[in-house]
């Protein structure tokens, strides 16, 4: 029994090659035919070539202009996050699951899926140390942010104190990371500022730099 | 002669890509990468233009060599 997806993939791949062969049999012919027709189908594939690489080209620079426009809200959904755990912490005398759980379930995705697995992890795994747990959940969900390295160790920083001490220290340290993930947010909004517009366009240049040196 | 035309396009055109390539980086204020940039396209046409002179050269030495 097939999944649906790789099937079509497969389906979809097939038609391209099908697709791909009956091009080149097409332009054979052509040039059996004639010269001139048979040069207009090499041109046309060339076309079509170019055009993909400038889109891909566009698209790259659409991506790299969107990371840079997640990370700071993102960052701020993380400081968000955090305020509550210390709140949940301090006043609510929350277990450390329970309260990655709420929190995971309030924020929004890219940070809630974060606290969410790290939830589930700590809930599976007892015995485990608390940094060991949340260190893997970094590691892991990671990739799904548009977050870099600074923040990732001030986060990493945190999971040595999460449910170890008592809450005053924790608090302490709760509102030493947040201070860090502000300098952090405030970068990232003049990063994004200054390099937003220059990735837009500069992703289609290159593209069209790539089609003109192998046009 | 058709050959020469597309070639020299191409060359206009890699100008005209750097030239822009280059405004945009030292607008945001990426200046080394934008000289680097617009060096690479240097080197970039003058592979191009060495290649087209040695056939230039071979071509005269066909002619007045007799090889």
């Amino acid at each position: 029994m097939r999944t649906p997806g790789p099937s079509s993939r497969a389906g979809s791949l097939g038609e391209e090659a099908d697709e791909q062969a009956e091009g080149a049999a097409d332009s054979r012919a052509r040039m059996q035919t004639g010269k001139g027709r048979g040069y207009g189908g090499a041109a046309m594939l060339k076309l079509i070539g170019a055009a993909l690489v400038l889109l891909s080209g566009a698209l790259f620079g659409y991506f790299q202009a969107g990371q840079l426009a997640a990370r700071p809200r993102q960052l701020n959904d993380l400081i968000r996050a955090l305020q509550r755990l210390e709140t949940e912490i301090v006043y609510g005398f929350t277990p450390l699951p329970e309260a990655l759980e709420r929190i995971g379930a309030a924020s929004p995705d890219p940070v809630g899926q974060l606290f969410r697995s790290a939830a589930a992890k700590l809930a599976e795994s007892r015995g485990r140390p608390v940094h060991q747990i949340w260190q893997d959940t970094l590691s892991q969900g990671w990739r799904h942010t548009a977050m870099k390295l600074p923040e990732r160790e001030a986060l990493r920083q945190l999971g040595f104190t999460l449910g170890l001490s008592d809450r005053e220290d924790q608090a302490k340290h709760l509102k030493l990371c947040m201070l860090q993930l502000e300098a952090e947010e405030r970068l990232a909004r003049d990063e994004q500022g200054k390099y937003e517009r220059m990735w837009r366009s500069l992703g289609l240049l290159l593209g069209a730099l790539v089609v003109i040196l192998m046009y | 002669m058709n050959v020469d035309v597309n070639a020299i396009f191409q060359i206009a055109g890699i100008g005209i890509i750097i030239a822009m390539i280059h405004t945009v980086l030292k607008q945001m204020g990426k200046e080394d990468m934008a000289h680097w940039v617009t060096v690479i396209g240097f080197v970039v046409v003058l592979f191009m233009v060495v290649n087209m002179l040695d056939n230039l050269f071979k071509e005269i030495k066909t002619i007045f060599l007799f090889q």
